[in-house]
């Protein structure tokens, strides 16, 4: 059996496996050992599933993970996402659509520093709906703006998944930082217009709500300074040269636990909790590292990157065609795995192509990360749309889907935009000399 | 059991906070004082493999991985009962194939004597949360594996 057909064998018996409920981690695995011992043999296949996990246990690259993930919990526990949500309030109030509009920019900034677009819509779905709905508006509307807007926040620095990223595909974190900067404010912005655009040729969707006075809007305007610090430290720290990533996550965690204790917001307990989320969910998040790097060992065994690269070039498509087809593959991986698998596991076998197509890899980096957003809140199996649902039972999920389909629009937007103009991620870096 | 695996996430989290804590002294030492704390990268590698690894057999107890749950919308639940024993059966395999891997490694480190460049932390203390950790967690699935049948029972 050739080690190319192996490899597509591979490839399906990852999806089969994943289907039966296996843990991710170890599907990957699993399958990547035994595909590895197929087409060389299993002495060497045993070797290499004993010693990565102790590699990547002790790669300094990836200690920034955790930190980032515990900046995010303890600003989850010091209920930095109420005064956010206050504070947007506070600048869109008076306009039709206020509310939502609050929840795009607040999510958005708690994406930013929370990481997970599942974790940003949790949290905003118990936040924001109830606010929404309260004052009238459309419940299918409260809840789709609530898990596209989850999804934004990841792409915006200091992004988890940018790290990750990063990690396999060995490129540099500030880089990536920085070329997500602009696509990340610009969909927030195309959001925004979305919603109004909504509030115009659906006003009853979107009722008036009586504007905060200004004393009310200096007053919550005053929360966002804790966020705009962590911000700082976390992003404009490293561009300052003050830190490295991994510094600059710790700091940032740091100075999140001191602002939640100074302000009285987090308790002890609050903080013994977010060590332990974060412990938690960084031990899952490296299990399936760890079961992607055995992975994609196989995989690059099998040829099948290179093979890909072979087949397209002889083919003579046009890389906008590839780009194209990337986009359909993300979009049906999107619909059953979450935003880090999908780029784990893709990303070994995809970029290859990409560059020798003349596409760079900071560039897909972006593209990757909006891609495994999309998938989290188009139907048939959006994951955050699923967890928002769960929260509030009594809005159907057609409702929520029917809520996130303008926000997709404005996501195709961004991606289309990507391509014509990959400068849109890659002047930044470039200005910035990283 | 359930004991076991949460001493040892409070123990993770005691790591994850003095990796943080290590490294902002670290920052604060070295940017106001020029005095940067020694072998800072070993002592962040040797957290880390403590965080991750003693936190594993917790994920593993309290079922916590991510899984592809499309199957559930489309089967019975007694169907997805039965996937979960599969699922926890290839897990402990690859746990245990994993631990049976990494000793001789262990050993053979261990025996050379590695030391780190900086601190000469012995090698084997790297080893150690791994080993622990992988083989904390293959037992926990273990136990989920043995519960399940008298579940049924």
């Amino acid at each position: 059996m050739s080690a190319l057909l192996v490899g597509a064998l591979g490839v399906a018996a990852l999806l089969v496996v994943m289907f039966l409920r296996v843990p991710i981690g170890v599907a990957l695995a699993a399958v990547g050992v035994c595909g590895y011992a197929a087409i060389d043999d299993w002495r060497r296949a045993l070797i290499m599933i004993g010693s990565v996990p102790f590699e990547l246990a002790s790669a300094y690259g990836l200690s920034l993970v955790p930190l980032f993930i515990l900046m995010g919990a303890i600003a989850s526990r010091a209920g930095m996402s109420r005064e956010l949500f206050d504070a947007a309030n506070g600048i869109f109030s008076g306009f039709r659509g206020a509310l939502t509009n609050a929840t795009i920019g607040a999510s958005a900034a708690f994406g930013a520093i929370c990481g997970s677009s599942i974790a940003t819509a949790a949290t905003f779905s118990k936040v924001a709906i109830p606010e929404m709905r309260r004052h009238g508006y459309d419940a299918g509307l409260a809840a789709g703006s609530v898990a596209a807007a989850g999804c934004l926040g990841i792409l915006i620095p200091p992004s988890v998944i940018l790290a990750i990223y990063s990690i396999v595909a060995e490129e540099s974190l500030p880089k990536l930082f920085a070329a997500a900067l602009i696509p990340g404010f610009l969909l927030a912005a195309l959001y925004v217009l979305i919603v109004v655009a909504i509030a115009r040729l659906r006003p009853q969707w979107t009722p008036y709500v009586a504007p905060m006075t200004l004393a009310e809007r200096l007053r919550s305007a005053v929360g966002l300074w804790k966020l705009a610090l962590l911000f700082f430290l976390a992003v404009v720290g490293i561009y300052l040269g003050w830190f490295s990533p991994t510094e600059a996550a710790a700091v940032a965690a740091f100075a999140a636990a001191v602002i939640g204790f100074g302000s009285r917001k987090l308790t002890v307990r609050g903080f013994l909790d977010a060590l332990l989320d974060t412990v938690y969910a960084t031990a899952m998040l490296f299990f399936i590292i760890i079961g992607a790097f055995i992975f994609s060992r196989f995989i690059v065994l099998t040829q099948l990157p290179n093979e890909l690269v072979r087949w397209v070039h002889a083919m003579g498509f046009s890389p906008l065609m590839i780009v194209l087809a990337v986009i359909v593959l993300f979009f049906l991986l999107g619909t059953f795995l979450e935003e880090v698998s999908t780029i784990l596991i893709t990303v070994p076998v995809i970029l290859p192509l990409m560059v020798s197509l003349g596409y760079d890899a900071v560039w897909f980096g972006i593209f990757v990360t909006i891609m495994a957003t999309i998938g989290l809140i188009s139907p048939p199996v959006g994951l955050t749309v699923f967890v928002i649902q769960a929260q509030n039972p009594d809005i159907p999920v057609q409702a929520i889907y029917r809520g996130t389909v303008p926000f997709l629009v404005a996501d195709f937007a961004l991606v289309a935009l990507l391509i014509a103009f990959p400068a849109m991620a890659l002047w930044l870096p470039a200005v910035l000399r990283l | 059991m359930q004991l076991a695996a949460r001493i040892f996430g409070y123990l993770a989290a005691v790591f994850l906070a003095g990796m943080m804590l290590l490294t902002v002294a670290d920052v604060v030492l070295r940017s106001f004082f020029s005095y940067p704390i020694r072998g800072m990268l070993e002592l962040i590698e040797l957290g880390l493999a403590c965080t991750i690894f003693l936190a594993l057999p917790a994920v593993f107890l309290r079922d916590e991985h991510i899984v592809v749950d499309v199957i559930d919308h489309l089967t019975r639940p007694s169907v997805v009962r039965v996937l979960d024993l599969f699922g926890a059966i290839v897990s402990l395999v690859v746990l245990a194939v994993m631990a049976w891997q990494m000793l001789p490694l262990a050993r053979a480190m261990h025996e050379f004597g590695d030391v780190t460049p900086d601190l000469s932390i012995p090698k084997i203390y790297y080893w150690i949360p791994v080993l622990g950790g992988v083989i904390a967690s293959a037992l926990t699935t273990l136990v989920f594996i043995v519960r399940w049948r008298k579940g049924r029972a």
